[in-house]
């Protein structure tokens, strides 16, 4: 793995924004709101331009880890800061930038413990973003619980439906998850006998067997799989989505569960590659099932959350399955999925969220002809509902292309399933936009009045991105290439997979009718 | 000829027990004696961290100190003087009696300083009993505790009948190897320990640690005790008496070089059972002493991890779980006796908008929970951490997930906890908390203790290691 060290510490300065932010807010007095909101949204906006900043200059040409900083931090134990972004790591930054700025404008209008909200909201980003540039396993595990550590009061004091249920089944779930990470990190560290949690070091440098590869990629795929909705383990989500409020569930379907995939990738897929290999036909059968289960009982849902909510596990499995093809192309596929699943999803809840901020009823059914009043809020919630579905030329078009253009090849009968599954999704979706957004207006909701420009700017944001990105697929699959390729590449002639090549070619040819 | 200067920290120590001894005598009078009980245990506790640097044997080569034992000291004392803080609100023990509780508390923490420094079985054995005896009329001082003497009671005979079977594996050991000196035992108990009576010794003589440190199947006596005995006395329990468990037990373990499976398969048995027994419990409870109680013991489960790896992370890591406990549980305890009216038991629902009534106290219990419950990036991680990974190094996977699960179970009931201090709103309209300034400080001083010891332990680490340097062969 190549490493260049950073001229100035960008990845550290993000934290220490976000960390001043923390501090600031904890010292505001009790009852300025308007200042608590104003330090909270510059705080997320210096990220997130700090964070557009590190994509737009992470050198494509030099690849590997660039960035890097390091510190040691307790070195009787091998355990040093080291942090640095990769092709993966750096479009998972700019997603918690995006999530994490128009999340904060989402929650504008909160006006119950305001300074606690965006404390803890601040808290979990610290979190997120450590736990996408960090590259030592131990200070990984430390932000993947930092992230989580928050959730349980955020969901329980702000929530809506059933929280109190929502927040504990949600917590259990996920530290019953860390409860495999952790053994799962340090067996690989003391087994290695090289005294080091560095992740790199020991990508380099240790040689496990395959028993030790195998069972330690068991418990990272089932721990941080718990955090990404893999079926069997994905209830937590939809009622721990339905119970948050409308930034939490936007930071946890765009960003947490994408902490979940990358954790498989970044530790698991790093880390073990043989376990990977002897792994990938039960992670592609899970993710099947996962985007089926999905699907189908989204199907039965009259909530909206819990539409969203099933999505996201049926969306995350096409996430798993990119995995599990071990392809450049399934790989690029499945890390453009985090990304614009992240965007989609933050949307979606960010419109529905302001839908019943309105209407306080998320029930299908007694929505109606919301667009002859409010144009502008339900047309951010098409976008999102025809993102969902994949339509081309928006962002998850291209991820979800070019994961199944691999899965076709390697599990042809599964991707089979996966795509005739989502043709009847986007039926589905479609129904749930016309029963909402258009058709007779309920009479209820005539008094309502559309967005304000203000609070439709975080949901702008998040549309650019999705069209953007949609219009413009190279800039990101480009960056993600730089880090799948040798990733692919280091597992060797042992994998007994069609050769990648030609699916690059076929995609890169796609690409070149671009001027 | 005795070196006297090293056992200067004791003799302080008994010389506060004299100047309470003759306050008893007198008529009581509350004020002076918390006074004169925070003045003299400051002091003490900067003696004894001056003499963290103190080497050498006292009489006779029963009694050595060294680093080792210095700082655990530092620990017992610090326990010591954490509790007195807690006492300027003493209403749970009777006004004429607070003379007693401070000469008591102060005996039993000599005593748990001469048990961090024994080396003899002998000394060994004299100072476990006075710190427990002072211990069991402590848990009787709550004024009007409608159970009565029963909680006390039961405390003394599980005490008494675990010190006689300890002193039966001591006779054991004595017997097999005709030297009740740890530093001859030492060089001759690893290449015995399978002999059945050097075994059948060693393991008998661990009973009485365990009652000590709430080890299943000893553990049965914590939680009426916790919930019998003033907060404060439940709190010394919990701190400084644990941190003086895991002293002995560690020097005990390292006797043995960590060359016997059989020991260590029996440690790995109250390992598990008690940190399964004490979660599972500890769900059940209403009380939040009990709860703590239970925690302990579960608690008590992990410690014995690190202890069962005999090797130098484990110890280490046994030695900063200690630490951590102390500061953890003190913090718990700390809020539970501001939150409870005139020294009466609560329940979880009695922390009911805690956030409001006194948010700081709030802020150090979230983060004592969490540390409790081994989530980074708290003190109590960095402690898990160091015993889990001294348990992979032994190459026990399989223990160290039957621990994270545990961890997992626990938190639930750490989260009621929580849910009740942050979000359930309170029934009536409670008092505010009334928080001086004395004691905001040492609740910051609490958090900021938590957090640096799981965000930057480096500094605690390399001391809790240093320590172990003589414990190894």
């Amino acid at each position: 793995m190549q490493m260049h060290a950073a001229h100035f510490p960008f990845l550290s300065t993000i934290l220490l924004i976000c960390v001043s932010g923390l501090a600031l807010v904890l010292v505001l007095p009790k009852n300025s709101n308007a200042a608590v909101k104003w330090v909270s949204a510059a705080c997320s906006a210096a990220t997130l331009a700090l964070s557009v900043f590190l994509f737009a200059a992470y050198d494509r040409a030099a690849g590997g880890m660039q960035f890097v900083e390091r510190l040691d931090w307790i070195p009787s134990m091998g355990i040093s800061y080291l942090n640095g972004i990769d092709g993966f790591a750096a479009p998972m930054l700019l997603l918690t930038g995006i999530v994490f700025f128009t999340g904060v404008v989402s929650m504008w209008e909160l006006d119950f413990r305001v300074k606690e909200f965006f404390a803890l909201f601040i808290l979990l980003v610290i979190g997120v973003y450590g736990m996408f540039m960090a590259l030592d396993l131990f200070f990984i595990f430390v932000w993947f619980d930092v992230s989580l550590l928050p959730m349980y009061l955020l969901i329980v004091i702000w929530g809506s439906s059933a929280r109190e249920y929502g927040a504990m089944k949600l917590t259990l779930y996920l530290l019953f998850g860390s409860a495999l990470i952790l053994p799962g990190i340090i067996y690989l560290a003391a087994v290695s006998g090289l005294e080091t949690f560095s992740l790199p070091a020991l990508v380099e440098n240790a040689s496990f067997s395959g028993f030790e590869q195998k069972t330690a990629f068991l418990l990272f795929y089932i721990g941080f799989g718990i955090l990404a909705g893999v079926w069997p383990f994905h209830s937590w989500s939809p009622t721990g989505h339905v119970a948050a409020p409308t930034a939490v569930s936007m930071l946890h379907a765009g960003v947490l569960m994408k902490i979940g995939a990358f954790g498989i990738l970044r530790v698991g897929m790093f880390l073990c590659p043989e376990g990977w290999m002897y792994w990938s036909p039960m992670m592609a059968v899970l993710a099947v099932i996962g985007i089926v289960y999905g699907v189908m009982v989204g199907l039965r849902q009259t909530d909206l959350k819990f539409v969203i909510g099933y999505s996201s596990v049926s969306h995350m499995g096409i996430v798993g399955l990119g995995f599990a093809t071990m392809t450049v192309d399934g790989i690029n596929g499945a890390v453009f999925q985090m990304f614009a699943h992240g965007v989609m999803t933050a949307l979606f809840f960010s419109a529905v969220g302001h839908i019943y901020d309105r209407t306080h009823t998320r029930e299908i059914g007694e929505l109606g002809g919301l667009s002859a009043v409010m144009p502008a809020a339900s047309s951010y919630f098409v976008i999102a509902a025809l993102a969902g579905i994949g339509v081309p030329c928006l962002a998850s078009f291209w991820a979800e292309l070019l994961v199944f253009i691999a899965a076709f090849r390697v599990y042809p009968a599964l991707a089979m399933i996966s795509v005739g599954v989502l043709v009847v999704n986007a039926l589905f979706m479609l129904r749930v936009v016309r029963n909402t957004c258009f058709g007779p207006l309920n009479p209820r909701w005539a008094h309502l009045k559309d967005m304000s420009f203000a609070m439709g700017m975080p949901r702008a944001v998040l549309a650019a991105a999705i069209v953007g990105f949609g219009l413009m697929p190279f800039l990101m699959y480009d960056l993600i290439q730089t880090a799948s390729v040798p990733l692919i590449h280091a597992l060797g002639p042992a994998v007994g997979l069609a050769g990648p090549e030609s699916v690059e070619t076929l995609f890169t040819e796609l690409m070149s009718v671009w001027p | 000829m005795t070196d006297w200067i090293l056992f200067i920290p004791e003799l302080y120590t008994l010389a506060v027990g004299g100047v309470f001894f003759f306050f008893c005598l007198g008529r009581g009078r509350p004020g002076r004696d918390y006074a004169a009980a925070m003045m003299l245990s400051a002091a003490g506790l900067v003696l004894t961290v001056c003499t963290a640097g103190f080497e050498g044997l006292v009489f006779e080569g029963v009694y050595q100190v060294d680093l080792y034992s210095q700082v655990f000291k530092a620990l017992i004392y610090s326990g010591f003087f954490l509790t007195v803080c807690l006492c300027a609100d003493l209403s749970g023990v009777d006004k004429a009696r607070h003379s007693e509780f401070y000469l008591l508390l102060c005996l039993s923490t000599l005593a748990m300083m001469l048990l961090a420094s024994s080396v003899h079985l002998l000394t060994i054995y004299i100072s476990l009993e006075i710190s427990s005896y002072s211990l069991y009329v402590l848990v009787y001082f709550r004024r009007g505790y409608p159970k009565g003497a029963a909680p006390a009671f039961q405390y003394f005979v599980f005490g008494a009948a675990s010190s006689a079977v300890m002193l039966f594996g001591f006779a054991l050991v004595y017997g097999a190897f005709g030297t009740a000196h740890m530093a001859e035992l030492m060089g001759q108990v690893p290449a015995r320990i399978n002999e059945p009576v050097v075994f059948t010794g060693f393991v008998l003589s661990l009973s009485g640690f365990f009652f000590k440190l709430a080890v299943f199947p000893f553990h049965l006596w914590a939680p009426d005790a916790y919930e019998a005995a003033p907060h404060q006395v439940s709190a010394y329990i919990a701190t400084a008496s644990k941190v003086a468990a895991i002293a002995i037990l560690v020097r005990m373990i390292a006797l043995t070089g960590g060359q016997s499976d059989r020991v260590a398969w029996v440690l790995i048995f109250v390992s598990v059972a008690s940190m399964t027994a004490g979660n599972l419990a500890a769900m059940a409870q209403k009380d939040i002493k009990r709860l703590l109680a239970f925690s302990s013991v579960a608690h008590a489960g992990y410690v014995m991890i690190g202890i069962l790896s005999a090797n130098a992370m484990g110890y280490t890591g046994a030695i900063f779980y200690g630490l951590s406990l102390m500061v953890m549980k003190f913090t718990c305890f700390m809020v539970v006796v501001k939150a409870a009216d005139g020294g009466r038991n609560i329940k979880t629902d009695a922390l009911a908008g805690l956030h409001q009534r006194a948010p700081v106290l709030a802020l150090a219990l979230l983060l004592a929970l969490f540390g409790l419950a081994g989530i980074p990036p708290t003190i109590g991680f960095t402690a898990k951490l160091l015993v889990f990974k001294a348990a992979m190094e032994q190459g026990l996977l399989w223990l160290v997930i039957i621990a994270m699960l545990n961890v997992v179970i626990s938190l639930y009931y750490y989260l009621g906890v929580l849910k009740a201090a942050y979000f359930t709103a309170p029934a009536s309209q409670p008092r505010a908390i009334a928080v001086s300034l004395p004691f905001r400080l040492l609740a910051l001083a609490m958090i900021v203790f938590m957090v640096a010891g799981g965000l930057y332990p480096r500094y605690m680490t390399a001391l809790a290691g240093a320590m172990t340097a003589g414990l190894l062969p």
